[in-house]
């Protein structure tokens, strides 16, 4: 028999009953659409565990510290530092799959606008690195080196709503809670904080030879230029403000007395990998390296495996109606190979052969499978539609990827097909004497 | 082997386990049937003869002896192969017509060449010829149940021959119909067959029917009693054996 008289053969078969082939395509549908929908929870599940990590930082990014812990095999174990310098930073460059590698070049200093002003973590970055670590700008662009006078700066997400005045202690906001402060406004920075609480008794410690420390001259102040204002979505990096790592590393080494600052090594670097695949391998080799490492992978990862449990639950409860389903099909071509008994004879008798008997029921269990499926997976849609605007407040959620959505029909293809294997052996085998025998 | 019979049966025993009683419906059957014979099987109801006809049509296993149809023995074959060898060789004709009723008649007589992998286009077109051989052109697109018994048992007839099978096995082809519709149908069998040179084997239990044959086996008891070769019969007059029993 040809396929296409197979196919057609088959399916005129299951048109012959439609009630039945309906209501056991029915069961199908419920069965497939309760395993799809409740894996697709599972999956919302671990998708807004992930999420939640992502938020906080990019999935892709390793975060490497001079400090790592070495576990000594009984439970214990020892820190120890291993000096980030820039020859590691080179070295962890060279590792395949790494991507960019950007040491934290970062210090604190304080801004000063007016009578206001506000502290400011500030990381050195180049135009390149900001680039390969998604650090992105809610408006303005990027510092640059600047002239000699004034330092292009970009201030932190919610720098300019910091501002305060330090004697009276009073925000600079007006009444409506808008900032004072904008970023045309003239600001300068200092890494002195005499330079700041200038009207504050400062408590002089006595040094050992009876001078009062006051006597070291006040530091400079550096005009700013406000080049943006940072994205509030950069994760790790919204809180910074940003200056040219050359720019930074240069008033650092000008303030030394008032910062600590050490050009020639770093305590944090960060790494980024060119996929979420070779994070791993990128781990490993640079904790071989004797350094501590961290990313968000390895929460990720721990989430992932305590969402899984809940996944095989909720697939497992789905199944349950599927098996019901299954077991609705087998019925249901038991039921038509006992009607059809003397047919399967008068076919076998005209030259029909056996395997083409069983294809023909496997094809009829298989259409059923199709069927639900494909009706399964549209009831699917349509119910986590609902349930994600019903959930929409719960935070749960229902996704149905594309892979469960063929997944489902082709699973639901292959259990029709293995639920008709019984039925379908049974026609093989019953007697074409059943064609002669007038009834 | 110097016989060149087309059907070839040696010593053919069928025994039934019914319960713990065995039933011999065949007690050793020799017979030879050579190509383009007009064959029936005559004999009361439990003589062994439909089950002579499922042994030679390999609907059923033989207990012992051989059945040897062009060459190859039917005995030794599996269900699969058995099937396979009707496909190739064999046409069936019913008692109850067996025409599948959600099908029209072309449908029901292209069956067996889709379960040879025919083009539909090239199965209905000789389904066609066939119908028209049989006289039922104007009938093809009917379903069987719009159909009278003659001419339900003629699509019967188109079917069993749409494959051009040597040999075509009749169980009681006109069992279900009244007298004068078998003799029109027995006609038509006959008449196409010796065209066509084809071989038939027929069982009844109609005298009447049987002495369409070339030859006639009677059997009782699973046993031959008889072969009559009736050599009249190729231009037999219906009439006069009806006459010919009355006296």
């Amino acid at each position: 028999m040809s396929i296409t008289d197979m196919l057609s053969t088959a399916f005129l078969n299951l048109w012959r009953r439609k009630m039945r082939a309906f209501l056991t395509v029915l069961g199908m549908v419920i069965g497939v659409a309760s395993i799809v929908v409740m894996v697709s929870l599972g999956i919302g599940i671990k998708q807004a565990t992930i999420e939640s990590f992502a938020g906080t930082g990019s999935l892709t990014t390793i975060r490497v510290n001079s400090w790592s812990y070495v576990s000594n095999g009984n439970g214990g174990g020892s820190s120890r530092q291993k000096e980030l310098n820039k020859k590691a930073v080179g070295e962890i460059k060279k590792i395949p799959g790494v991507q960019a590698v950007m040491p934290l070049v970062e210090t604190y200093g304080m801004i000063k606008s007016g009578n206001y002003m506000t502290d400011a973590s500030i990381l050195g970055v180049t135009a390149e690195q900001a680039k390969e670590f998604g650090i992105t700008l809610s408006e303005g662009e990027l510092p640059e080196a600047g002239g000699t006078n004034t330092y292009e700066i970009v201030l932190g997400a919610w720098s300019l709503g910091n501002f305060y005045n330090p004697d009276s202690g009073r925000q600079a906001v007006d009444k409506n809670g808008n900032p004072r402060i904008s970023k045309d406004s003239r600001m300068l920075l200092t890494f002195d904080y005499r330079n700041v609480y200038k009207n504050q008794v400062v408590i002089s410690m006595p040094s050992s030879d009876g001078t009062a420390q006051e006597e070291k001259p006040l530091a400079e102040m550096y005009k700013l230029k406000v080049t943006g204002i940072m994205d509030e979505n950069n994760n790790d990096f919204s809180y910074y403000c940003l200056m040219d790592v050359a720019q930074l590393e240069k008033l650092a080494k000008a303030n030394k007395d008032y910062v600590q600052y050490d050009s020639s090594k770093y305590n944090t670097v960060l790494v980024k990998c060119r996929n979420i695949e070779d994070v791993k391998t990128v781990k490993n080799a640079i904790q071989d390296m004797g350094y501590g490492t961290y990313s968000l992978q390895d929460a990720v990862e721990m989430a992932e495996e305590s969402t899984k449990n809940v996944q095989y639950l909720l697939g497992a409860i789905g199944g349950v109606a599927l098996l019901v389903a299954a077991i609705g099909i087998m019925n249901t071509m038991m039921m038509s190979i006992f009607e059809r008994t003397k047919e399967i004879g008068i076919i076998k008798v005209l030259g029909c052969r056996i395997d083409n008997i069983a294809g023909l029921f496997l094809t009829e269990s298989a259409y059923i499978g199709l069927f639900g499926g494909a009706l399964g997976l549209g009831l699917s849609f349509g119910i986590s539609l609902l349930l994600n605007q019903l959930l929409a407040s719960s935070g749960l959620r229902s996704i149905i990827p594309a892979y469960l959505a063929f997944g489902a029909v082709g699973f639901s293809i292959i259990v029709a097909f293995a639920a008709g294997m019984y039925p379908a052996i049974r026609a093989m085998k019953l007697s074409p004497l059943a064609a002669i025998r007038n009834e | 082997m110097q016989d060149t019979a087309l059907i070839d049966v040696r010593n053919v025993k069928k025994v039934y386990h019914v319960g713990s009683v065995d039933v011999n419906a065949l007690r050793g059957v020799d017979l030879k049937i050579d190509s383009g014979d007009i064959c029936s099987i005559i004999g009361r109801s439990g003589s062994g003869k439909s089950t002579l006809l499922n042994v030679l049509a390999g609907l059923e296993q033989v207990t012992s002896g051989e059945i040897v149809i062009s060459g190859k023995h039917l005995e030794r074959m599996t269900q699969g192969e058995l099937i396979v060898f009707r496909q190739r060789h064999i046409g069936f004709i019913f008692q109850s017509f067996n025409l599948m009723p959600y099908y029209t008649a072309l449908e029901n007589v292209a069956l067996p060449l889709s379960f040879r992998g025919v083009p539909k286009a090239a199965r209905l077109k000789r389904a066609e010829q066939m119908l028209e051989v049989v006289g039922l052109e104007s009938h093809k697109a009917h379903k069987p149940s719009e159909l009278s018994g003659g001419q339900q048992q003629r699509v019967g007839i188109a079917r069993a021959l749409v494959t051009n099978p040597e040999i075509v096995f009749a169980d009681e082809p006109t069992g279900n119909l009244d007298s004068n519709t078998s003799d029109e149908v027995m006609r038509v069998i006959i008449d196409i067959l010796r065209e066509q040179g084809k071989t038939l084997v027929m069982v009844t239990h109609d005298v009447h029917i049987a002495a369409f044959g070339d030859k006639v086996i009677s059997l009782l008891d699973g046993r031959i009693t008889d072969i009559k070769i009736n050599s009249e019969a190729r231009s037999i007059d219906i009439s006069n054996i009806r006459e010919a029993e009355v006296q």
